[in-house]
């Protein structure tokens, strides 16, 4: 069986809502993107970075300031959401009311003129997806919110030729127990009938969990697009270090002492970034605090902390403690004994990210 | 404590009830009555206190060459006036609010809330001062005494009236909900009247309920712009009254002019308390 869907592509795409000022602010900054047909893909920021500016701009619920969407190779920036053949899910469940389930799930195709026969399969087999089978013939209104919100998702899949389903932050009327279920449903559905997901979410865990590819997005602005372990090891500005990851991760003033090593506090750290180009003196050093271990037998990048706090996670223990003026924290495993007042912490040169200007120097 | 919480509560529901029936209690039992039984002491129960008789009925039917009042062409005068306004008022009223709900309009400085409001100040202009640019207007197109020209009148009263609680009802609606629709595949036609419309029954039960009270109950348009040719049952009814006030015949014709507005109000509690006029989100 064959699914015609697209690739799509971004170019050069920025918006402003306010285009007669002579100021605009602009909601999203220029940039441009690919989404390869198939792929699971979520975008991830804070609440009001634009990412909800970008789905609509590729649902064509908005038009875009500047710049040009293709779905492959076609031109679609003019056509009307109707023409475009995307779906979308919203944060809260929009459902037809006045409908049955059943009707709500076929909706999207009656309007597409598929055949009666065509449409019953494919609701059946959305339906049973779902766990929505023994609801069919309720009236929609009648049934809770997360039932709803699975309709709206249904609504989605329903249509198996779409370019792709844009799903904004589609699980957050969802208990927890289903809403895992659901994602790796959602992963199931991508994979079985290979259409395009992008997911956004606010959620570091689900956008990891669930995606092949993370956007992350903060103020109008891409700031990083990568694996989950990317994002993770080698943070492209101190905003993503800061946003993925818990607890965020350690980041401390420093100074480039030589063109491997950069002071912190009284000691002197190395890493193997090459900082003989930085012509700023200034710099962060950024480490997770999964990479700092309890020092053994090292001879370099020690540091020694007074412990502040530690806390039990159950799977792991969080220590926080102080170097001079510098809070450090550590992730270990809880079986470790902790000396309540001295520790001896080693930071690994290798996962040591310095970054200038706030961005990371490679 | 709450004994005679609920003992206040009750005696005062029994009032209140008393209070809205006996009127009705009242003119029941007086358009069954005869010039006697009016006029001399006070009677209260049919066959005991008075001998009921159906001629303050019958002669609201009887043509006036035969001694009755004939209120039956009124009162389908009204019907069709009030219908006729009412739906057109519905109709373009909807259209009206879904635009003004979905749509940024700008003229100079006038904007959607403004547009809103001037339809609304249709309706907080006291009618006295309407009355004689629309005597003049109808008279100019030749449509004074005639039930056309009534229609006109009452839309211009109407549909303020279906944009006020229209627009409101639409802003209500998530506009996700249209947006969904385009998704779907609907044009933003199909939007509106496959889904917006179907999720705002309620809101239109309520409109139209609004249109047809306000065009029935309407006695002073009907009194000034009618004079031979047409009348409509406020002004009929009113017009019952002589130099002997025929209460039983008076009585029937009240009776019957509240009875479709009874039927109305029990229609639409029906939609009202299903719950059905929350939105379609959550």
């Amino acid at each position: 069986m064959e699914y015609p869907m697209a690739k799509i592509e971004l170019s050069n795409i920025s918006h402003t809502y306010n285009p007669n000022d002579t100021n605009p602010t602009y909601a999203l900054n220029p940039f441009s993107m690919t989404w390869e047909n198939g792929k699971r893909y979520a975008i991830l920021g804070p609440s009001g970075c634009g990412k909800t500016t970008m789905l609509n701009i590729v649902s064509g619920l908005v038009k875009p300031s500047k710049g040009k969407i293709l779905f492959d190779e076609n031109e679609v920036t003019d056509l009307i959401t109707e023409e475009r053949n995307i779906a979308q899910v919203f944060q809260f469940p929009v459902i037809y009311n006045t409908m049955t389930v059943y009707d709500n799930l076929a909706f999207p195709l009656r309007c597409r003129n598929f055949t009666d026969q065509k449409i019953e399969e494919r609701v059946k087999s959305v339906s049973d997806t779902l766990r929505l089978s023994s609801f069919l013939n309720s009236p929609a209104r009648k049934l809770t919110a997360d039932q709803k919100q699975l309709i709206s998702l249904g609504r989605g899949l329903v249509r198996e030729d779409v370019a792709g389903v844009l799903m904004d932050e589609p699980l957050t009327v969802i208990d927890p127990d289903l809403k895992f279920r659901l994602r790796r449903n959602l992963k199931e559905i991508n994979e079985q009938y290979k259409t395009t997901l992008v997911y956004v979410t606010h959620d570091q865990n689900e956008a990891m969990t669930f995606a092949d590819n993370i956007i992350v997005m903060d103020q109008g602005e891409i700031v990083q697009v990568g694996l989950p372990k990317d994002l993770f090891e080698k943070p492209r500005t101190t905003f993503v270090g800061y946003f993925i990851g818990s607890p965020a991760m350690n980041l401390f003033r420093s100074e480039i002492l030589s063109d491997n090593s950069i002071k912190f506090n009284n000691g002197t750290i190395k890493t193997k970034t090459d900082l003989s180009k930085i012509k700023d003196k200034n710099v962060k050093l950024g480490i997770r605090s999964e990479f700092i271990t309890i020092a053994t037998d090292q001879k370099e990048n020690i540091v020694s902390v007074k412990v502040t706090r530690v806390e039990d996670f159950g799977n792991f223990k969080l220590i926080t403690g102080k170097a001079g003026d510098l809070e450090i924290k550590s992730k270990v495993e809880r079986e470790i004994p902790i000396s309540t007042e001295e520790l001896k912490l080693h930071l690994p040169a290798e996962k040591c990210c310095i970054y200038s200007n706030e961005m990371l120097v490679n | 404590m709450e004994k005679l919480y609920k003992f206040l509560k009750y005696t005062f529901i029994i009032l209140w009830t008393v209070f809205i029936v006996a009127p009705f209690l009242w003119a029941i039992s007086t358009s069954f009555k005869d010039f006697q039984s009016v006029n001399s002491k006070v009677t209260y129960i049919p066959w005991l206190d008075f001998e009921p008789t159906l001629e303050g009925w019958r002669v609201l039917v009887k043509s006036p060459a035969r001694g009755g009042v004939d209120i039956v062409e009124p009162y389908f005068n009204s019907l069709f006036v009030t219908c006729t306004a009412s739906l057109i008022s519905i109709v373009l009223g909807t259209l009206a609010a879904y635009a003004l709900s979905r749509f940024t309009f700008k003229a100079g400085f006038v904007r959607n809330n403004d547009i809103t409001f001037f339809f609304i100040s249709q309706r907080i202009m006291p009618p006295i001062v309407l009355s004689i640019p629309f005597f003049i207007f109808l008279s100019t197109i030749g449509l004074l005494d005639s039930l056309i020209g009534l229609v006109v009148v009452y839309i211009v009263l109407l549909m303020p009236i279906a944009v006020w609680i229209m627009v409101d009802f639409f802003n209500r609606v998530p506009k996700e909900l249209d947006e969904t629709a385009l998704i779907d595949g609907c044009n933003p036609y199909q939007a509106f009247y496959k889904v917006v419309l179907p999720n705002s029954i309620p809101g239109l039960i309520v409109a139209g309920m609004f249109c047809i009270i306000f065009g029935w109950i309407d006695f002073f348009f009907a009194f000034i712009l009618t004079f031979t040719e047409v009348q409509l049952l406020p002004v009929k009814v009113v017009a019952l009254n002589s130099s002997i006030t025929p209460w039983w015949s008076l009585s029937a014709s009240a009776l019957i002019s509240v009875a479709p507005l009874i039927i109305v109000a029990f229609v639409v509690e029906r939609y009202l308390s299903k719950g059905n006029l929350s939105g379609a989100l959550k």
